[in-house]
């Protein structure tokens, strides 16, 4: 750059391509990008014993299949989500301040929030719901979809969207899509013991948590080499 | 211009690009901090010197410009012991800018067509 003034019939391309080249630079600096994914596997790992140990499972007989209630989900995740929340808003800014920078986590924060509320609201009603109505036949498989989409991983994923679009963040936007698609396909490897079927559902919360630890340290390696 | 007389089209020269732009923002380093200031909601002194290769002073007096044309506010604070100054973008600051930006497009657009049109 220089302090010259631009003349009225001066480049206008190299004008907007220089402006652009700096807006891309300021987001790229407000970037804390690892530290996100970071917490939400941290969170998500943490969660795993909690889904364990308070899920209640009721088998009638060999073929009639289970009932089941993830007690933990609903006790563990809306305040660890919440906490998650604050404490990558509170880095995003403490870091964009330390750059000599603004953030602009804050819609990032409130949509992971509005998420968190939404997925609580639809498990409390669930829960009150299918006690008194028992599902007769297996459930649509857009219903299971659903399901997962309203669910802690999928809540994440959509908030991670969100956090790609105010970044302009392209590898985020790749990585969060690759995300949804394993935390919404289940991944049945036949892992789980047999005679303990308590351990359902922890396989795709390992794999759902080892693909964001795995992005945290694909980020953090990408920005250090940015630095 | 009419192509008969050869003689300018008042109403072409008025509705031009360059007859709007504002000869405050229209300047590669200002137009460097209004950019900045609005991707980043607020910047540092030192940030928008490294980001634009300037000395304190050239900067200071840019932003000095800026910020008697009601485009910017400056706020001088401290962190820790350092004293820091921060450069806001003002909602007219914000206008000014999308202005700027909309009528680089347009000059653009109007340099690109005038290409086309000599090279037939």
């Amino acid at each position: 750059m220089t302090t010259d003034s631009v003349p009225a019939g001066g480049d206008p391309r190299r004008l907007l391509s220089e402006v652009r080249g700096l807006a891309r630079r300021v987001r790229v600096d407000q970037r804390v990008t690892w530290f996100a994914l970071l917490v939400l596997a941290t969170v998500t790992f943490v969660g795993i014993p909690f889904d364990w140990y308070f899920l209640v499972l009721r088998c009638v007989g060999d073929d009639a299949g289970c009932q089941f209630s993830r007690q933990g989900v609903l006790y563990y995740w809306p305040p660890a989500l919440l906490l998650a929340y604050a404490a990558i808003a509170a880095c995003y800014v403490r870091v964009a301040r330390a750059r000599g920078l603004g953030a602009r986590v804050l819609p990032y924060a409130l949509t992971g929030v509005a998420l968190t509320v939404l997925f609580t609201a639809a498990w409390v009603a669930a829960r009150l719901y299918f006690p008194s109505h028992p599902q007769t036949a297996p459930l649509p498989y857009w219903v299971l979809v659903l399901d997962r989409l309203v669910a802690p991983w999928g809540t994440i994923g959509v908030a991670l969207l969100v956090l790609a679009r105010l970044e302009r963040n392209v590898a985020l936007l790749v990585f969060t899509l690759g995300y949804l698609t394993v935390a919404l396909v289940p991944i049945d490897f036949g892992w789980h013991w047999q005679g303990q079927d308590g351990t359902v559902f922890l396989p795709q919360q390992i794999i759902n948590g080892t693909v964001l630890l795995l992005g945290a340290i694909g980020f953090a390696l990408a920005g250090r080499r940015r630095r | 211009m009419t192509a008969e007389t050869g003689a300018p089209d008042p109403q072409e020269a008025a509705s031009h690009p360059v007859t709007g732009l504002d000869e405050v923002v229209h300047q590669r380093v200002r137009l460097g901090i209004l950019t900045i200031a609005h991707e980043a909601r607020r910047a540092e002194f030192g940030y928008l010197r490294t980001q634009l290769d300037l000395t304190a002073g050239n900067l200071s007096k840019h932003l000095s410009v800026l910020e008697a044309a009601g485009l910017i506010e400056v706020e001088k604070g401290y962190a820790g012991k350092r004293g820091r100054t921060w450069i806001t973008l003002t909602a007219a600051g914000d206008t000014a800018l999308a202005d700027e930006i909309a009528r680089l497009k347009l000059l653009i657009a109007r340099v690109e067509t005038t290409d086309t049109l000599e090279g037939r």
